[in-house]
């Protein structure tokens, strides 16, 4: 927290480990792609299967899902947390920082709870596909833009 | 919010309360769902019940719940008793006392899980206070960031005390 209110004068000693972390974060990201891939992926039909059980199958149970929407909280809460933080003091993200966080927040929040619906009611799966393209698309935006606003601060404190 | 330093993390440390609540939440709904929410169904859960045809836990299925657990759940009090603390939401002997009991009730709910299972059915109970402990901690410490980040009516006349009190807690 020093180092982040303390910029720009602590802020060269904060890159190295802050680089690391997008890197991490970013493989965060991709591993929760992967496992949604795992779960359905892009396609309505293969996500209702994953929550509702396919031909007959079994449907996941309520604990099933609410493991999923408490392993996510962490995930996307602590990555969250981070990439709004470095962009609260990232100079160059003046004009869409705000916008890029709260669309972040909204899309991540609602594909945690999204699986309720699907599993509530049939035909939403859809639903599902949406809520995780927006939370990955926003939280891969933010991250990027995190990462080029870093990228220029150390490229300046160079020149 | 009286440290002007801070305003620019307003968005991300409410998102980070946000956050904590639900994962509050849905350790309540999973401590309801799968070890019954009573000393009973803690001890079913953990011991077996054979009219479930529930099997004892294996020390690997405690295991793969507990590992996790004791890195999550520190690295989440710590980046949230942090920002608190450097907010200076509270007196720093009540700081204190409350990340004590947090980091307290979460080592002893992970303790008990293995107690339970190991030394004997009477540390049930542990379980389920150590739980509804560390539950009420994170909603605190929820609630505290809110405090202090939430837009507060009175901020504007507070505002200008600020600079001062930046100086001297940077002085510090």
């Amino acid at each position: 927290m020093r180092w982040l209110v303390q910029q720009p004068a602590a802020g060269s000693r904060a890159r190295p480990p802050v680089a690391l972390f997008l890197v991490f974060a970013a493989l965060a990201l991709a591993g929760l792609a992967a496992q949604r891939l795992q779960a359905g992926g892009l396609s309505p039909a293969d996500v209702e299967a994953f929550y509702r059980g396919a031909e007959g199958g079994e449907p996941l149970t309520a604990a099933a899902l609410w493991e999923e929407v408490h392993v996510g909280a962490f995930v996307y809460g602590f990555v969250l947390f981070m990439l709004a933080a470095l962009a609260a003091v990232a100079p160059r993200l003046e004009g869409v920082r705000g916008g890029l966080v709260l669309a972040a927040f909204a899309a991540t929040l609602a594909d945690l709870f999204a699986p309720f619906a699907v599993s509530a009611r049939p035909g939403l799966g859809a639903l599902r596909v949406a809520t995780t393209v927006l939370a990955s698309a926003s939280m891969w935006a933010l991250l990027v833009a995190v990462a080029v606003a870093q990228a220029r601060v150390g490229r300046d404190a160079r020149a | 919010m009286r440290d002007p330093r801070l305003a620019p993390f307003r968005v991300p440390a409410l998102a980070f309360a946000a956050f904590l609540v639900v994962q509050a939440a849905s350790a309540a709904a999973l401590f309801a769902l799968k070890l019954g929410g009573s000393p009973a169904g803690v001890r079913a859960f953990y011991l077996g019940d054979a009219a479930r045809f529930a099997a004892p836990k294996s020390l690997a299925g405690l295991l793969e719940v507990a590992v996790p657990h004791l890195a999550a759940i520190p690295l989440v009090l710590f980046a949230v008793v942090h920002v608190v603390s450097f907010a200076r939401a509270l007196p720093a002997r009540a700081a204190r006392g409350l990340a004590a009991l947090s980091f307290g009730a979460a080592l002893a709910g992970v303790a008990a899980s293995f107690g339970v299972r190991y030394l004997g059915p009477a540390l049930a109970p542990v379980k389920v206070a150590a739980f509804g402990l560390l539950e009420l901690t994170l909603l605190a410490w929820a609630a505290l960031l809110g405090a202090v980040f939430l837009p507060a009516r009175a901020e504007e006349p507070a505002r200008a005390d600020t600079a001062a009190g930046a100086a001297e807690e940077i002085a510090e």
